[in-house]
């Protein structure tokens, strides 16, 4: 009996969420919330850089939602989440106060308490979500604040610069139906540069060369486990898990630890994007002949043991990598350093180094990702000095985020969201190389609002964690002794070295990375059809045949109609 | 009257449960209109669009719902039948046992996993039936080939029955001990006078003696039957397991709370409830009339 209450009870849970959670939040930040005039009056003759700092004459109360990480331990005893050194620093320089009105633990148990958030109507005047749907959902049920305006005006010049080096594709990415809804995220443009990562020391062991093509691939994955070099259990190449895809797609362009992307990229696919045929007709990538080429590929080598065997089920593609099983993976430029940090530990001659996967003529396709994937979003029933506070905890944190006292998890700062320039790894890259080789001093580096804001630190560490020889680094010139700087420059200067010194022959962006309408509806079920065929194919549970079958479905169950509304977009 | 003057104070009491049925049971059964409608979180529940039965229809028209449908069934009908029939066996035997401290410590352990959330049991299914798990080790010393279980929609559905028997037997025989020490020891002495051997007394004392309890148990879950079990599918299941592994609740949460499609969800968690009420009233029916069974 009570299993079926439970059960009535889950039913309209959506429900009661709408109904329990009636205002509580707009009329407590009423209260103390200076009126209008007063703040209007004690602005209007500030600008630039000295309004995106201003202090408040009053307290403004901000109340948000917040992302905690359970297994954070660095908060001092007596502090909490809404008292600590980043919401005391926004006390006293800025007169904020931060008021959480609730919590969740990272991973599903946020995402679950932002869509009930969204759901009930009711937001907190802002937090950060980590899916672009979350706020495309909120701007087209008019949960919103438009900040076009107040971020114009209230932007400090770094972070217009950090937009600026986007080339408009951030304000495009923050934006719905051309209104500013939200503060983008601005990551590094090589999150989504996905690179072949490769046991260098194994290559060097059995004399063999860099694979440049997936030919190579395939003799060099073959070689490493002919040979047992990790052990009996050896993998060649490890592969995605339950939780990462085989590739990423336009709704979540980057960051796709242990994908094949770069195999695809070789091919010349692009599967999960929607291109432009340069016709005015838009395709999806998955659909292609070249998608259906490299599955037959990836099948083949599944088959013949290349691949993980326990490829789509495992918890974590990184369990195999950091038991320096695997020999090789894919990802993006931080998951040799910051992603298999343990490889290292047990194995500190885990020389893993990155390149680029080229196509059979010699080209490096890539795909490209979208400026970012989180959100700081603005409920509309935000006073505007509200939003103005939260605007300048957004610039306070990019402007003194390295100044910071790290030791205290900056993930502790109220609405922390990402802003960091497109090109930021690259420029680092250069310049770090600069200072070891001394050519330039890290004082140079010391500028205050610099665009690229770790710089200056790093470049007063570089020196003690990279020994010479500096032209060809391996695992063997780092010094782990503080393993988070090691971490952060392993992937810098091995991680973005393709990026940075290569060139890549064609970059493909999708021509959208949003939903559209019919998307919001029909989408899942098209999703769901995708996962299953592909996981399937490559795993050899389904022939190479039923691709034509899940083309022929795809398109009938909306994904034609979907392909309509997306060549629209083109056209605008 | 007077007797109401007299028992206020139960009336009292009885208050606080009354307002927590009314906080969390009655008022959000309101959000069922959601089901009905094109919900707006902006414009509430109050002036969001009515669609009528849209939602209804376009759940029918996805290959999913269909799927979906015959999962639950068979996930929570195989669950209910071998939850009946493995800890009533595994009772009996145990029953069978003359020494009482082996027993107990049989009993301690196998009522263990049962404590255990399936976040964590998940993790120790998934490492005995891995590709490098117990399961490939004993049969690969026969010659087989390693599978790797947990992709394979064609035992996927056992899986799950087999791993939630093995988490709850040994809770679930509790109450056939219980029923076992309510037997009048005096049957079996009678019984073992007559020349009854040891499975006679199994078959002619044991085993009517829980008749009624096993009926009971079995029309009693049938209010389950949609009950598949969110906690340990989800946990379990990858795509590749979708076609035989996805059940109403992990496709609710997906459409819910991963895709935002609320309506759609309400709608498809509404079903649900509807059946599930008739099963429920179908079930306490046949309780009182072969079980003699009533709640109220």
């Amino acid at each position: 009996m009570k299993r079926n209450m439970a059960m009535l009870l889950s039913v309209v849970l959506l429900g009661l969420s709408l109904t329990a959670c009636t205002s509580s939040n707009d009329s407590a930040s009423d209260l103390k919330a200076p009126s209008k005039s007063d703040s209007s009056s004690a602005t209007p003759a500030l600008s630039g850089d000295d309004l995106a700092f201003s202090k408040f004459p009053n307290p403004v109360d901000v109340h948000i939602g917040m992302v905690v990480d359970p297994t954070d331990k660095t908060l001092p005893e007596g502090d909490s989440v809404s008292n600590n050194q980043y919401t005391r620093y926004l006390k006293e320089k800025y007169n904020i106060n931060v008021i959480v009105d609730w919590t969740a633990a990272t991973g599903n148990d946020f995402k679950q308490k932002v869509s009930l958030t969204i759901a009930s109507g009711k937001l907190p005047d802002g937090m950060v979500v980590d899916d672009r749907s979350f706020m495309t959902k909120a701007a087209s049920s008019g949960l919103l604040y438009d900040i076009t305006d107040l971020f114009q005006q209230y932007q400090s010049s770094q972070v217009k610069d950090i937009m600026a080096s986007t080339d408009g594709r951030a304000m495009e990415n923050a934006s719905y139906k051309g209104k500013m809804v939200s503060l983008p995220n601005i990551t590094v443009d090589t999150d989504g540069v996905h690179v072949l990562w490769i046991r260098k020391d194994w290559l060097d062991k059995l004399q063999l060369p860099v694979p440049k093509t997936t030919s190579d691939i395939e003799k060099t994955a073959k070689a490493f486990i002919d040979n047992k070099l990790g052990g009996d259990k050896t993998i060649g190449i490890a592969g995605p898990s339950k939780n990462s895809f085989p590739y990423s797609t336009f709704l979540l362009s980057s960051n796709n630890m242990g994908g094949f992307d770069p195999i695809f990229g070789a091919m010349d696919a692009y599967p999960g994007y929607w291109l432009d045929n340069g016709d005015g007709s838009v395709s999806y990538g998955t659909l292609t002949d070249n998608t259906k080429n490299t599955l037959a590929l990836l099948a083949d080598w599944y088959k013949k043991g290349l691949i993980d065997p326990e490829v789509g089920t495992r918890d974590n593609v990184g369990d195999p990598i950091n038991a320096n099983q695997a020999g090789i993976f894919f990802g993006p430029w931080w998951n040799g350093g910051y992603g298999n940090g343990d490889s290292f530990k047990n194995d500190p001659t885990a020389n893993w180094q990155a390149y680029p996967v080229y196509s059979d003529d010699n080209k490096w396709n890539a795909h490209m990702k979208t400026t970012g994937s989180t959100y700081t979003i603005i409920s509309k029933n935000a006073k505007p000095d509200v939003v103005k506070a939260i605007l300048i905890m957004n610039n306070a944190l990019v402007r003194d985020e390295a100044t910071f006292d790290l030791s205290v998890a900056v993930g502790w700062y109220p609405l922390r969201n990402v802003m960091a320039a497109a090109n930021e790894t690259e420029y680092e890259y250069a310049e770090l190389l600069k200072v070891l080789k001394g050519e330039t001093q890290p004082e140079d580096y010391n500028k205050p609002n610099s665009l690229y804001k770790l710089m200056y630190a790093d470049a007063k560490k570089v020196k003690d964690v990279i020994k010479a020889p500096f032209d060809d680094l391996n695992v063997s010139n780092f010094n782990t002794a503080n393993f988070g700087d090691f971490q952060r420059l392993y992937s810098i200067m091995i991680g973005d070295r393709p990026f940075t010194t290569i060139p890549i022959d064609k970059k493909v962006f999708s021509v959208t990375y949003n939903q559209t309408p019919t998307m919001e509806t029909k989408w899942a079920n098209l999703k769901k059809m995708e996962d299953e065929t592909i996981l399937k194919i490559i795993l050899g549970q389904a022939p190479i045949d039923s691709f034509d079958k899940f083309v022929k479905d795809w398109k009938a169950q909306g994904g034609d109609e979907i392909t309509k509304e997306v060549a629209e977009l083109l056209k605008k | 009257m007077r007797k109401l003057g007299h028992q206020k104070h139960y009336y009292l009491m009885l208050l606080p449960g009354m307002v927590w049925l009314v906080m969390f049971s009655i008022v959000p059964m309101f959000g069922i209109a959601m089901a009905f409608q094109n919900y707006n979180p902006g414009n509430g529940l109050f002036k969001s669009e009515w669609v009528g039965l849209d939602n209804f229809k376009y759940m029918f028209q996805l290959n999913d719902s269909k799927t979906v449908i015959l999962n639950t069934f068979i996930i929570a009908v195989g669950k209910i039948v071998f939850n009946l029939l493995i800890p009533l066996i595994f009772a009996i035997l145990l029953n069978e046992l003359r020494s009482l401290r082996y027993k107990k410590l049989v009993q301690t352990v196998v009522y263990l996993p049962h404590f255990l959330s399936w976040v964590i049991m998940s993790t120790i299914v998934i490492g005995i039936f891995g590709y490098y798990g117990v399961v490939n080790t004993i049969i690969g010393m026969f010659g087989v080939d390693p599978k790797l279980f947990m992709a394979d929609a064609g035992i996927f559905r056992q899986l799950l029955i087999g791993t939630d028997v093995w988490k709850e037997f040994g809770y679930n025989a509790i109450i056939y001990l219980a029923a076992l020490t309510g037997v009048n020891p005096n049957l079996y002495e009678a019984a073992a006078i007559d020349g009854a051997n040891r499975w006679q007394l199994i078959r002619r004392v044991t085993l009517p003696a829980l008749t009624t309890t096993v009926v009971l148990l079995g029309v009693l879950s049938l209010g389950n039957v949609l009950n598949a079990g969110f906690d340990q599918v989800y946990n379990l299941y990858n795509p590749l397991v979708y076609s035989t592994g996805d059940i109403l609740d992990t496709w609710v949460y997906r459409l819910g709370l991963q895709n935002l499609q609320f309506s759609l969800a309400t709608a498809a968690g509404l079903f649900k409830s509807v059946i599930s009420f008739v099963l429920i009233f179908i079930s306490y029916r046949l309780a009182y009339r072969y079980a003699d069974y009533t709640v109220f």
